[in-house]
């Protein structure tokens, strides 16, 4: 009788839960059985992968990668569905996939400096004997700013130093040489946000020309296309390779006489100041080229919100920079351009320039969220483009930074699904970060490995899906290869001596991360409640409102350092018997003057070499501008003939050039 | 000191290719508060760009970071091409934190650079010390006045390719402000003003000082965008005229309490780099005024020069002040669609003065009403009941629009103005065509009725938290009464 009353009620109860709340109480057990195997299967794009899912320790002890709660109460084991979840399952907090990838050490190659040749030899050595080529290209600032490089002195000091100078598709041609850009294995990632379009020009072809060399090697074409390019073209007259020993050598009939560094096969020379379709059928070259765009792999950073908040490398006005961007994402979608991601969200830099965690992450994910906004504005659909986009963030010292991760990875899950209606692949943000430089100091410069080795624990624990660890001179100088080493130490140590990092959830159910999710979401909902009131994220720029914030941020932090109230090990307190003097470097690495010779050289012979189609081309790319057409779909064509700083100064004339504001 | 005639105009800015900002931008607001005027381009500024500021704007000195390398070559040039322009007087500062090593200031500062600071200076100074230390030494850099200037003039061309001898007006300008006689170099302007241009510029209508110049005036509301039209229309007069020249005076308030102002026009500028142009910013060196009391002698001054086309940009103050129509042949008046409820429209002077009025920023919410109450209120002050809306002079812009049609419409517009009012026409008949649909349709990144999604994304999310909890409060009942059956049934 009582007992009928009680199941009554138990049914109504029933009732009032979600179809898919009761299924996923339902698989609960079936779950917990799951992860008490030794292996876990599951699917990444339609391809089955089974992974192990235990580690024995040297005492013997069994310790699994996924560990799920023990509660009992239906209730407590549901909010922990609905909020955190397994990896790999919505909403994604401990993890966008099941299980971290194996054989793959998520540790990025960065180079940039002086010429192509010095950067592209600097890849090969960093990457020797890794399975995986992971390259990441910083440029100087000439190209930054979408300029070439120049005699004009205010100029010419700047040619190749803090990264390296690429102004033309020959130069990105020799900067990737010997790298094979469509291999599954190899991802090249691009810090370059204003003239990114460009860069990305320049690589994507620099990526079909390799397969096009590919395919006359393969199918014995190297005799003809020699014989072809010799009564096309006077030899002489085509783009040279500069050796390590400073001799030019002339690369396009394969003929490198050991002048490559090792490591180089001379992939991607061959058609040196040349196209693919100069010496292949147009068939053959189409096909070539779509395949090269379908399978090419990495990242290119332009990122136009951030830079106008915190980063200054704006060249455009931002409303023709968001075109420009919004062109490259329409071209990747038609295109099938699938394993690049077209912009990295970063809210890296916006720490850099002094924001605390919080107002990096809700101005970062905010930026986010406008991109996808605009891309719907422009009618494509979202699960078409969601995919590219990759975030990019700091890991510094405060609490917050031990959830940035996971409460980023929930909030958008969340919006994407319910808000965006989107597909589950479009609701996993895959985050790429690296270890705070702002908290590099000059003064014990030996204690900063001891900071970025924290910073690297927070971020393994929290799941990144890569990771870049700075090395500890950074404050001072270019780092060396001891320092590089020992910065990739760090990441080695965690992932492969440090037995807790063979967990892969360890995170989860402790109380103290579990407070900081929420409170760090409901900061990050507060501030795009903020954003909102002036007008979203553009509204709020033109009010100069995240760049204020930004700057009170960093001079709160710069007072507490100063007075002591924040303390820095060795900085402003513990400090050594001579007071911890600031570190100067012993020497800095800059560009030589044959290099910057030798590049405003190579431009300049690229213009003449062009000189008769050049303006044709720079005024069809206008033209499509003024008729609003696509134009990184022109841009694939036009730098074929022109060079960084002809388009740049052409596009000014159609998109408007940025104003600075203050 | 505040409201002395004689202040420390200093120029600041990054290096070319560099956005680092932050500390330039500390300085400068320290420079300030020191009771400096301040010339602020903000960063990725060549050395022809900050060399052409600081000449045009007679400045002190010109105070530069620099953190992206190249320092040697940047800090070099700039001292260079100073000397060759006749005024190495103007005083160089920099300071680029580690990245400009002990050796390299020591053989910046023997090359002629006044001083780079390195970051233990710094501490040894500190900020305010620094800042002191380049006041004072910028303030010895102050040349005689009268015969320096003059006597470069004589000697060596006119600097930096520009039409006119910028540094006589930059000159005769700051000689208004301290109040001293400054006829001798307008006598100078004048005779260079009656030769030709330099020989690529052709003067079609003859030429000559003063007898055919339009003057401009543009005020408005502060953070309507001012600067940002003002650039507009000079690229567009520069375009749309390849023979004539044309000065921008633009006037920002100085700070009662220190004296010192920030001349914030200049950054927003990205025209005003032509040969055929001439900018001053001038403080108004007391407080509650929209214009310097010079403005008449710098507009009398770049008159004599040569200039065909003057503007004049007010300081933003109040909503009743209209005195930029003392000075000039034609005035605009800009304003955003936010100025609250339309009587706050009756309050505006200038509405009943401005032969123009812009309504800018017109991508904002509420734009075409505020068209429609602006043209209301324009003809009840003119008592032109039976006017057509698109006959009146009230246009709508986006002036952060990369060629915008509304901007195309209001330039139109004012040389439509200018040649009825002035007589004067800088080439042939401008016709105006109402481009209003365009610049409403074109305009916006972000679909006003999406201008919410960051609410909606946070509506979302707390939603689904909200309802994770209802959900899991009922699992709990769920498991409780489970608990309980079984219990029972157990029994």
């Amino acid at each position: 009788m009582q007992t009928d009353e009680l199941k009554k009620k138990y049914d109504e109860l029933k009732m009032q839960l979600h179809p898919d709340v009761w299924q996923l109480m339902e698989q609960w057990s079936g779950l917990l059985k799951e992860y008490e195997s030794d292996f876990f299967e599951f699917d990444v794009r339609g391809k089955k992968i089974k992974q192990d899912l235990v580690y024995r320790s040297l005492s013997g002890t069994r310790i699994s990668k996924v560990y799920l709660p023990k509660y009992k109460d239906w209730g407590d084991i549901l909010k922990w569905q609905l909020q955190e979840n397994v990896p790999g399952e919505f909403p994604f907090t401990a993890g966008v996939f099941p299980l971290k990838r194996e054989g793959e050490d998520p540790t990025r190659m960065f180079a940039g400096e002086g010429s192509p040749e010095r950067t592209n030899r600097r890849f090969h050595y960093v990457s020797v004997g890794q399975p995986a080529k992971r390259l990441s290209t910083a440029f100087d600032s000439v190209t930054l700013y979408g300029e070439d490089p120049a005699p004009r002195p205010d100029i010419y000091g700047k040619v190749g130093n803090s990264g390296v100078s690429i102004a033309t598709v020959d130069d990105a041609k020799k900067l990737y040489s010997g790298f094979d850009l469509c291999d599954a294995k190899t991802s090249v990632s691009m810090t370059i946000n204003g003239p990114a379009p460009m860069l990305l020009a320049f690589f994507m072809n620099a990526a079909i020309d390799q397969q096009c060399e590919k395919y006359i090697i393969e199918n014995g074409l190297s005799e003809a296309v020699n014989k072809a390019i010799e009564s096309k073209w006077d030899i002489e007259s085509l783009p040279k390779y500069t050796g390590e020993d400073g001799k030019k050598i002339n690369p396009v009939k394969g003929n490198f006489d050991g002048h490559l560094p090792g490591g180089n096969n001379g992939l991607g020379l061959r058609l040196l100041g040349l196209s693919g379709r100069d010496v292949l059928p147009a068939e053959v070259y189409k096909k070539i080229k779509a395949h090269a765009l379908a399978t090419v792999r990495g990242t290119v950073q332009a990122d136009i919100l951030k830079e106008d908040q915190a980063q200054n490398t704006c060249i455009f006005s931002t409303e023709f920079a968001l075109k420009l961007m919004g062109d490259v994402q329409e071209y990747f979608i038609k295109n099938k351009v699938q394993n690049f991601y077209s912009v990295s969200i970063s809210g890296y830099h916006i720490a850099e320039a002094g924001a605390n965690p919080i107002t990096q992450l809700s101005f970062t994910l905010a930026n986010g969220f406008t991109y996808v906004e605009y891309y719907l504005s422009r009618g494509m659909h979202i699960d078409d483009f969601a995919p590219n986009l990759s975030f990019f963030f700091s890991n510094g010292m405060d609490p917050e930074y031990s959830v940035i991760g996971r409460v980023a990875r929930k909030i958008w899950a969340k919006a994407m699904k319910y808000k965006y209606k989107a597909n589950e692949r479009s609701q996993k943000l895959k985050y790429h970060i690296q270890t705070s430089g702002r908290s590099l100091h000059a003064q014990e410069i030996d204690f900063n490995d001891i900071r970025t080795t924290l910073q690297a624990l927070y971020a393994i624990y929290d799941n990144c899906s890569s990771l870049h660890t700075n090395a500890y001179d950074e404050a001072i100088t270019t780092p060396t290869e001891e320092s590089v080493r020992r910065a990739m130490a760090i990441q080695l140590i965690i992932n492969r001596e440090l037995g807790t990092a063979k967990n892969e959830n360890p995170n989860q159910g402790a109380f103290l991360i579990e407070e900081l999710t929420d409170l760090v979401e409901a900061a990050v909902l507060a501030e795009f409640e903020r954003l909102s009131e002036r007008g979203g994220v553009l509204g709020a720029m033109e009010r100069m409102y995240q760049r204020n914030k930004i700057q009170e941020e960093s001079l709160y932090y710069e007072t507490l350092k100063h007075t002591g109230e924040y303390p820095i090990i060795g900085v402003n307190t513990f400090l050594n018997k001579k007071g911890s003097p600031t570190i100067l470097p012993s020497e800095v690495i800059r560009s030589t003057t044959a290099e910057k010779d030798n590049q405003i050289e190579a431009v300049t012979l690229f213009q003449q070499r062009h000189k008769d189609r050049a303006a044709d081309m720079l005024q069809r790319l206008q033209q499509v501008a003024v008729s609003n057409g696509n134009l990184f779909e022109e841009l694939m064509e036009t730098v074929q003939y022109c060079t960084l700083g002809q388009i740049t100064n052409a596009l000014y004339n159609v998109g408007g050039k940025y104003r600075r504001n203050m | 000191m505040p409201f002395t005639n004689t202040k420390i105009r200093i120029v600041t800015a990054a290096a070319l290719f560099d956005g680092h900002d932050a500390a330039i931008n500390i300085m400068r607001r320290i420079l300030q508060a020191k009771g400096a005027e301040i010339i602020h381009l903000g960063h990725n500024r060549s050395v022809h760009e900050i060399v052409e500021c600081a000449i045009e704007e007679d400045a002190n000195a010109i105070a530069i970071t620099s953190y992206q390398g190249g320092h040697l070559e940047f800090f070099k040039y700039m001292k260079d091409l100073l000397d060759e322009s006749g005024c190495g007087h103007i005083k160089i500062f920099g300071g680029g934190g580690g990245t400009i090593l002990p050796a390299e200031i020591e053989e910046l500062q023997q090359y002629g650079i006044t001083r780079i600071y390195s970051p233990d200076d710094g501490r040894m100074m500190g900020l305010e010390g620094m800042i002191e230390d380049v006041i004072n030494k910028a303030g010895q850099a102050s040349p005689t006045l009268q015969g320096g200037i003059l006597e470069s003039a004589e000697r060596m061309p006119f600097p930096l390719g520009e039409v006119y001898d910028i540094r006589l007006i930059a000159r005769a300008i700051t000689l208004a402000e301290q109040v001293e006689n400054y006829s001798h170099l307008v006598d100078r302007l004048k005779a260079n003003a009656s030769k030709p241009l330099k020989s690529e510029i052709p003067r079609s209508t003859g030429g000559g000082a003063s007898d055919a110049v339009a003057i401009l005036g543009i005020t408005g509301t502060g953070g309507a965008g001012k600067s940002s039209v003002t650039d507009e229309i000079v690229r567009r007069f520069l375009n749309s005229y390849s023979d004539k020249t044309i000065a921008v005076i633009s006037v920002d308030p100085s700070k009662k309490k220190t004296g010192g102002a920030l001349l914030g026009d200049r950054i927003r500028m990205n025209a005003i780099s032509s040969s055929r142009a001439y900018m001053r910013s001038l403080a108004t060196r007391q407080s509650d005024f929209a214009l310097s009391k010079y403005v008449q002698d710098a507009i009398d001054i770049c008159k004599a020069a040569g200039y065909d086309f003057i503007i004049v940009e007010s300081a933003g103050v109040g909503q009743s002040d209209a005195s930029i129509l003392d000075y000039v042949d034609v005035s605009m008046y800009v304003m955003t669609p936010e100025y609250g409820a339309p009587s706050q429209l009756e309050k505006i002077n200038m509405l009943d003065y401005a032969d123009v009025i812009c309504i800018n920023k017109f991508d904002k919410a509420g734009a075409l009403d505020a068209l429609h109450d602006v043209r209301k209120q324009y003809k009840r002050n003119h008592e032109l009941w039976e006017a057509k809306d698109d006959e009146l002079p009230v246009v709508g812009t986006i002036a952060a629009q990369f060629n915008d049609a509304g901007i195309n419409e209001l330039f139109e517009r004012l040389m439509e103005t200018v040649a009825k009012k002035t007589g004067v026409n800088f080439n042939g008949e401008i016709e105006h065509h109402a481009h209003l649909k365009d610049t409403t349709d074109n305009s916006t990144i972000i679909p006003p009725r999406r201008v919410r999604y960051l609410s909606e994304i946070a509506e979302t999310i707390s939603g689904y938290n909200t309802w994770a909890e209802e959900q899991a409060a009922i699992a709990t009942k769920l498991y409780q009464l489970g608990g309980v059956i079984k219990m029972l049934d157990e029994k």
